[in-house]
């Protein structure tokens, strides 16, 4: 996570997207807006938190049309929504779908702002733990075959002397093993490691 | 020589016809000859007459002659059978000459078979000397057809003086196949009537003239619930109920005097009773007939309980669509300025949120002391635009509402809709929609209001576009096209291969009414109204095999500049 937080901004209506845009550009936050759905799919997403303030009624694709396309895509930036008007439905709509918040056009300022600084949070919260796993995973694969099939096994509560004994080999050579990969994976305690295991399996292993 | 001596020898058959009491030679007058009694009758009456004259005048009467010239076919046989004289009619109807009669009963021949049982039968019992028989039977003619003839054998005994009395058959027929069909058709048609009368659905009554009844046909069961019989004799008034009856009697006896009629004789509406005391609406026509002198009136009688209760049913059923159109109306009178207003803040709102959004920018910059003056200028001059915008809008949407006249200026369609299209081209490659747009070449320049006409051309292209958004089984195709339409007007059509109109037909039109999940129901009304303004016609229409055309006219001669 290196960049700085992007904001986009998705609107048909050019006078809405420009006042938008500076608008939000008042609390120092990047933003980049485009006249419909497909012209921001045609742009790359940052390495950075960003956030989407989306109109619902776009021509063409509509607003909640693009969020299932964008969940569709595993896009998982969060949305903000702005609509002319909005019913109920709609809005639940929306809200279960996973957006951050609904506003109903004109919006007060601040409401629009709070919104996206949680957007904004809520992605950078998901970057990081994107990017703690990546790290993760990025330790693990640094283990040798043997380390990760030993701290597998450790993890799931055998004794030094039981991997010893499954895998052939002395249980100090599974000490080795075991402090080798402690070392590597940065594991304080055991039981740091043991939740970095299980973080790495995800989270429908973990449930089963 | 032999021609005189049979007529003689007729003369005598003729005169000496036995009557009972008259035995004593003196002429009598004879039987007629034919059943019917005319030719044959007056010509005997003749002979008889002249014959008295011949013997005033002592000349004798050529009565063979007499019988060769009536048309009758006569003939006379022996007692042996064989005949002894057959007339000229005779001869020339069955063309065999006498000569060929003389083996016994041999004239017999001429009868048709089928009938020669009957004739022999008829003729033989109740046969007496100085008696006729009559019956009927078909004679073979020449050329080998039958007729029907109308036979009167006679046993004539005679007692010429000097002779023998001896017995002769006097065999007359008369021609009565006419007749015959004639009375065949007359019994046809009899009985079809009585068929019509019999399974008509309406009773058939006929009453005389005291208003007895004579005749009840089987549907009078159905209808008032009396066996035919039960009412013969009965007075009409049994089927009407107690208030009717007095009226019915003064009625009747008026137009006996008078003649005059006081009610209409071809569907009366009345009320009938039944014969289980129920009264019922009954439809009433009849007719009068003279027999003998006396009137004879024959009624058709219709139940109509059913047609009455439809009516009933129908006059009710106008009666609540009444209801609920004043309803409507008073509803849609009551929306329609809820629904202008969501409208119109639809349209304004976004203006609006960029002078929202513009404003709090500036505030915050400000605050914030970030006062970099092309930032400030511009987010000022985006207010102002907006402010201009929305007011522009509301201006609009007041003229709309007034129907005040709109802005219009010398403009070319065809422009237009390149202006629109291109407006909404990234909808089309969004939804993969194939446009194939038809322009007319110099197309005659139009006055209208270029902002309103795009509306509305947009408001139909978008449209379209929604309409085949959920279209997977057939291309996406949107036609625009221009053109002079036969009266000499623009036409734009807009035509779509979407789900189309199904039975919603001009609903779509209606303000509130849409068929889109999210829609106002209100773009169509709208741009309808637009284009009403401009002095045309938006229509819509299914396009074939998919989908909807929505086309406009714009008037080329009406709105240009005088």
């Amino acid at each position: 996570m290196t960049g700085a937080p992007v904001v986009f901004v998705v609107d048909d209506d050019p006078s809405v997207r420009s006042s938008l845009k500076r608008l939000i550009g008042t609390v120092g936050l990047q933003v980049e807006s485009f006249e419909s759905a497909d012209t921001f799919l045609q742009r790359k997403l940052p390495d950075a938190p960003s956030c989407l303030v989306l109109d619902v009624r776009l021509h063409g694709l509509s607003g909640l049309d693009f969020q299932r396309e964008l969940a569709a895509r595993k896009i998982r930036i969060p949305i903000v929504f702005i609509t002319g008007h909005g019913d109920i439905p709609m809005t639940v709509k929306a809200m279960k779908a996973g957006a951050v918040e609904f506003l109903t056009k004109p919006f007060r300022d601040q409401d629009l702002l709070d919104a996206v600084r949680i957007a904004l949070e809520r992605d950078h919260a998901r970057h990081e733990q994107e990017k703690e796993l990546t790290d993760l995973q990025q330790r693990f694969n640094s283990l040798t075959p043997r380390e990760q099939e030993v701290i597998s096994m450790a993890v799931s509560g055998m004794l030094n002397k039981q991997i010893a004994d499954q895998l052939g080999t002395a249980e100090n050579t599974v000490k080795v093993h075991r402090s080798r990969a402690m070392e590597k994976m940065h594991a304080q305690s055991f039981a740091e490691l043991v939740r970095m295991i299980e973080k790495l399996k995800g989270p429908s292993e973990r449930a089963s | 020589m032999q021609r005189k001596s049979e007529a003689s020898g007729y003369a005598a058959a003729g005169n000496l016809t036995d009557r009972g009491a008259n035995l004593n030679g003196k002429v009598v007058c004879p039987p007629p000859l034919f059943a019917n009694g005319l030719c044959g009758y007056r010509c005997l009456q003749k002979m008889t007459s002249e014959t008295h004259g011949a013997k005033r005048s002592s000349e004798p009467l050529d009565l063979q002659a007499l019988i060769e010239t009536i048309p009758a076919l006569v003939v006379c046989v022996l007692a042996d059978g064989s005949a002894e004289f057959a007339n000229r009619a005779w001869q020339e109807y069955t063309g065999r000459p006498l000569q060929q009669l003389t083996g016994s009963s041999s004239w017999h021949s001429t009868i048709h078979p089928n009938d020669l049982a009957k004739f022999l039968h008829d003729s033989t019992v109740g046969l007496m000397p100085g008696k006729s028989v009559d019956t009927e039977a078909r004679l073979r003619r020449a050329d080998g057809q039958y007729r029907w003839f109308s036979i009167r054998k006679t046993l004539a005994v005679s007692r010429t003086q000097g002779r023998e009395p001896s017995l002769r058959t006097l065999i007359a027929c008369e021609d009565i196949e006419e007749r015959k069909e004639e009375e065949s058709a007359r019994r046809f048609s009899e009985k079809q009537y009585r068929l019509v009368v019999e399974t008509a659905s309406d009773a058939v009554i006929s009453v005389n003239d005291s208003s007895t009844i004579l005749f009840a046909n089987s549907a009078t069961m159905r209808v008032f619930g009396y066996a035919p019989a039960e009412l013969i004799g009965k007075p009409l008034t049994i089927l009407m109920p107690e208030f009717l009856r007095k009226l019915h009697e003064a009625g009747f006896k008026r137009y006996l005097a008078t003649g005059r009629r006081h009610i209409n004789w071809q569907g009366t509406e009345l009320t009938g009773l039944h014969k289980d005391g129920q009264e019922f609406p009954v439809e009433v026509s009849f007719g009068e007939l003279t027999k003998d002198g006396h009137q004879i009136f024959t009624g058709f009688i219709r139940d109509i309980s059913e047609r009455k209760q439809a009516e009933e049913i129908q006059k009710q059923a106008q009666k609540a669509i009444q209801t609920a159109q004043a309803e409507l109306a008073r509803v849609s009178r009551l929306t329609t300025m809820g629904e202008l207003a969501a409208s119109i803040a639809h349209e304004v709102n976004q203006p609006l949120t960029a002078v929202n959004n513009n404003s709090n920018a500036c505030l915050r910059l400000l605050a914030n002391q970030n006062l970099q003056p092309d930032v400030l200028r511009q987010a000022l001059e985006e207010i102002v635009a907006d402010g201009t915008r929305a007011s522009a809008i509301i201006a609009r949407i007041r003229a709309f509402i007034k129907k005040a006249p709109v802005e219009k200026n010398s403009l070319d369609v065809n422009e237009v809709i390149g202006e629109v299209l291109a407006m909404a081209g990234h909808g089309f490659e969004e939804n993969r929609i194939v446009l194939k747009s038809e322009l007319a070449q110099a197309l005659p320049p139009l006055l209208g209001d270029r902002v309103q006409l795009q509306q509305v051309l947009l408001n139909l292209i978008m449209n379209g576009i929604e309409a085949m958004s959920t279209v997977t089984d057939r291309p996406r195709l949107l036609w625009v096209q221009s053109r002079i339409d036969e009266s000499g007007d623009v036409l734009i059509e807009v035509r779509d291969s979407g789900t189309g109109l199904g039975l919603e037909g001009d609903r779509v039109f209606t303000p509130f009414f849409t068929t889109k999940a999210n829609g106002m129901g209100m773009g169509l009304s709208i741009s309808r109204s637009l284009i009403e303004g401009h002095g045309g016609r938006l229509r819509a229409t299914p396009n074939s095999p998919h989908g909807a055309v929505f086309s406009f006219t714009l008037p080329v001669g009406a709105g240009r500049p005088s």
